[in-house]
């Protein structure tokens, strides 16, 4: 390759914007195929196992044994805390500070960003949940309308799916569902015995529904330079095993083994600079925030994985005579059909079976309920399009659930070190439309850089309040088939925008040059050496959760790129 | 989610009851190296007199006593109710706090001839229950009333169990020998014997 790309002229052959999910894998496939690549990141130097600091910490090494600095989170961390299922002191230090880092919040139309602040982003924090979209999934806009058409099938992306989850590692289940592909896993992850019980149950009492494995970017088994999951609990600690994907991991160990990849932390991107000679990208600029010494590098292409949110804002303040309103936004829909997944904890039932069964190891996944609407036809009794499914868990009741109950001295000190009742949890993720009127934008506030700060405007649509209307439904349904004596509702109302943790689609991909940002290799359509492949590309949301595809993408997106800089394209 | 904000979270959806959102920030110190951190129970504190010390000690007993397992005492819940008094409390909370040392100080003597510490067990226990009787009508009570940072004006006996229940069961002792403790476990088993004299692992987070 080393021939074919003449870096004399350039600083590296290309950079990539962003080191998580999709960034790490930017990295490790353009250096592995022979390029030179800076990867920066915004966030700060971490290294792998060494700075996972909380890891295997017992509760009692903990500031207030675990009671949360409250003060703290409130003035320093007000969104990132509420991401409840993994940010807390073990980890606070991956996260971005609020405070320091603002966007524009509008209290009527809430969004909540949460950011990673460290080397590896967000694929340190991630649930891990790793599924395929599947060929409905891809044709669901043609279908009905609602956005634009994929411009990639199922079977496009089906071998590069293949290709990422032989390499992170998943484990799961194969079933033969048509709208839940299956893949390359590892061995699933046993079962508690209440889930055997439940299992049971529905296959006679609800057979449209399957209860199988979450499929988890955890190891079962060992891969090179990792190790099979050791079962502690807490994956969004860091994982000094590697047993979960993240960059930290595996797609950046593997650039740097090729000795082509160069990583500069504290490096927050502020713009690219478009050349109206060439018609591409020349240079990006950056800020090092902490001196705030600004730099600009150059290379042969580039590769935007910042996380949608990031991304596109880069493309919006990267303004120019040729794109005055963002750069490969000639045509405006740049920030617009703005996507997140509705979630939500729909049912919670309490369990008398198998009480006399417990469990050793706590395993970091649960078992999942793929969609089971509008499977094929559209079904006959849904008053939605598309769908949804449940991602399941099983607990059972120990002390810090109970500790406000009535009583002293032995009895409640026995009754609270014992285990409680078995539950079974329901929480569904929803699709949700590509909707114009869903965006963000740059405000008129700017940040500590200078640079104006992100605002979004979103709202749920009459489709996602249906989905949830039915999921709610349904939920009450397999909650009775499963068994549960005390079926509990959910709690109300829909997830805040930008809950879900799964924004996407701002500078969407598309055949059409007037009405998508990039074309069908994440190539934008106005700037040949620009390619996208974070969140930002996603044309419809589908129901499971995206990082896979985003990998995928990339893969993909690096393939096609480097052929292209051979053949001379670009 | 994390087990712990799951149990918890099962327990909230039943009672919609919101966070409070007070404290304190963490200091220098506290920013190290968790694992190797040393246990947040042996900082040092100096916020209550030596005889509120064994005031606080005796009413954390009767709350968790020793029995074939360690008690809150031997579990240092004493000097970590100390500690989140001196450091964690808002300004709201540490007022019902001292209020509360201060009655069982001044008026235990009166009512029952000696101070609460060097009471008869069914003395202590009488006094608590009354506080518990008296309290009985606060939310702290409520079902499922476990998803939430603190409530601020919970009475002082909320204060009292809901920190010695939490300062024990995340304690060394109390994960180790009340619970079952084990941060490595290697494998999954979703189903072994439960016996009915067996605890619940420790370690939320």
């Amino acid at each position: 390759m080393a021939n074919i790309i003449d870096t004399t002229n350039y600083d590296f052959d290309a950079i990539v914007v962003g080191s998580g999910i999709s960034g790490g894998w930017a990295a490790k496939e353009l250096t592995e195929k022979g390029l030179n690549v800076l990867v920066l990141d915004r966030g700060k130097p971490l290294e792998h196992s060494v700075d996972y600091t909380g890891e295997h910490a017992p509760d009692w090494k903990f500031p207030f044994q675990g009671k949360k600095p409250r003060e703290l989170y409130k003035e320093e961390y007000p969104i990132q805390s509420r991401v409840s299922h993994s940010f807390n002191e073990a980890n606070r230090h991956f996260w971005n500070n609020d405070k320091d880092n603002p966007y524009v919040n509008d209290p009527d139309k809430p969004f909540m960003w949460a950011r990673a602040d460290v080397v590896g982003g967000r694929s340190l924090l991630w649930g891990r949940q790793t599924y395929r979209f599947s060929e409905q999934d891809f044709k669901a806009n043609a279908t009905d309308g609602h956005g634009i058409p994929w411009p990639v099938e199922y079977d496009d992306i089906a071998p590069w799916y293949s290709y990422v989850e032989k390499f992170i590692g998943v484990n799961g289940r194969n079933e033969g569902l048509p709208q839940l592909p299956d893949g390359e896993f590892q061995k699933p992850m046993p079962w508690y015995a209440l889930e055997e019980t439940i299992g049971e149950r529905l296959k006679k009492k609800m057979p449209n529904v399957t209860l199988t494995n979450g499929r988890a970017a955890i190891l079962t088994e060992d891969l090179p330079g990792r190790s099979a999951c050791h079962y502690c609990g807490p994956c969004p600690r860091g994982c000094s095993t590697g047993s979960y994907f993240s960059s930290q991991s595996s797609t950046l160990p593997a650039a740097k083994a090729t000795g082509r990849m160069t990583v500069v932390a504290n490096a927050l991107v502020d713009r690219l600079e478009h050349d109206p000679e060439t018609g591409k990208i020349s240079a990006v600029h950056v800020i090092d925030t902490q001196t705030r010494e600004r730099r600009s590098y150059s290379a042969r292409v580039f590769f935007l994985c910042a996380s949608t949110v990031a991304t596109t804002q880069v493309l919006m303040n990267s303004t120019s005579a040729v794109f005055p309103n963002g750069l490969a936004n000639s045509n405006g829909v740049l920030g617009k059909y703005m996507m997140d997944h509705p979630l939500g904890t729909m049912n919670l039932g309490v369990f008398l079976d198998d009480m006399d069964s417990y469990y050793s190891g706590r395993r970091p996944t649960g078992l999942y309920i793929p969609r089971f609407r509008n499977v094929g036809e559209q079904d006959q009794d849904a008053d939605f399009l598309r769908g949804y499914g449940y991602q399941t868990f099983v607990a059972r009741l120990d002390w810090s659930a109970r500790f406000n109950s009535k009583g002293f001295g032995s009895k409640l000190k026995n009754d609270l070190r014992k285990p409680g009742q078995w539950l079974w949890a329901l929480a569904y993720f929803s699709e949700c439309l590509p909707s114009e009127s869903n965006q963000m934008k740059l405000s008129n506030k700017v940040d500590r850089f200078g640079i104006p700060q992100v605002a979004f405007d979103f709202t749920w649509g009459k489709n996602e309040l249906a989905i949830r209307a039915d999921a709610e439904k349904q939920a009450d349904s397999i909650m009775k088939a499963a068994g549960a004596v005390l079926s509990l509702p959910a709690s109300e109302g829909m997830s805040m925008p930008g809950e879900g943790i799964h924004e996407m689609g701002t500078a969407r991909m598309g055949d059409d040059p007037n009405q998508a940002v990039l074309n069908k290799y994440n190539q934008a359509h106005d700037v040949a050496n620009l390619f996208v492949t974070d969140g930002s590309f996603m044309t419809s949301s589908s129901c499971v959760n995206p990082s896979l595809t985003y990998m995928a993408f990339t893969a993909r997106a690096v393939d096609y790129a480097v052929k292209q800089l051979a053949e001379g394209h670009i | 989610m994390n087990r712990r904000e799951f149990l918890q979270c099962a327990a909230i959806m039943v009672s919609g009851l919101t966070a409070s959102q007070l404290g304190i920030a963490l200091t220098e110190e506290q920013r190290v190296y968790l694992a190797s951190a040393p246990n947040y129970n042996t900082t040092d504190v100096d916020y209550l007199s030596e005889e509120q010390r064994q005031i606080l000690a005796a009413m954390c007993e009767v709350i968790i006593p020793k029995s074939d397992s360690p008690g809150a005492i031997d579990a240092g819940v004493p000097h970590f109710i100390e500690l989140m008094a001196a450091d964690w409390f808002s300004d709201e909370e540490r007022g019902i706090f001292d209020a509360g040392m201060a009655d069982i100080e001044q008026r235990i003597p009166q009512e029952y001839g000696n101070r609460f510490d060097l009471l008869p067990p069914s003395d202590q226990l009488e006094i608590l229950e009354a506080l518990e009787e008296d309290a009985s009508d606060h939310p702290w009570y409520e079902f499922g009333n476990v998803q939430r940072d603190f409530i601020s004006d919970a009475p002082f006996i909320c204060q009292l169990k809901e920190l010695t229940i939490w300062g024990f069961f995340t304690s060394e002792r109390g994960s180790k020998e009340a619970l079952r403790y084990n941060p490595m476990p290697m494998t999954f088993d979703g189903n072994i014997p439960l016996g009915p004299n067996d605890s619940s692992w420790a370690g939320g987070f």
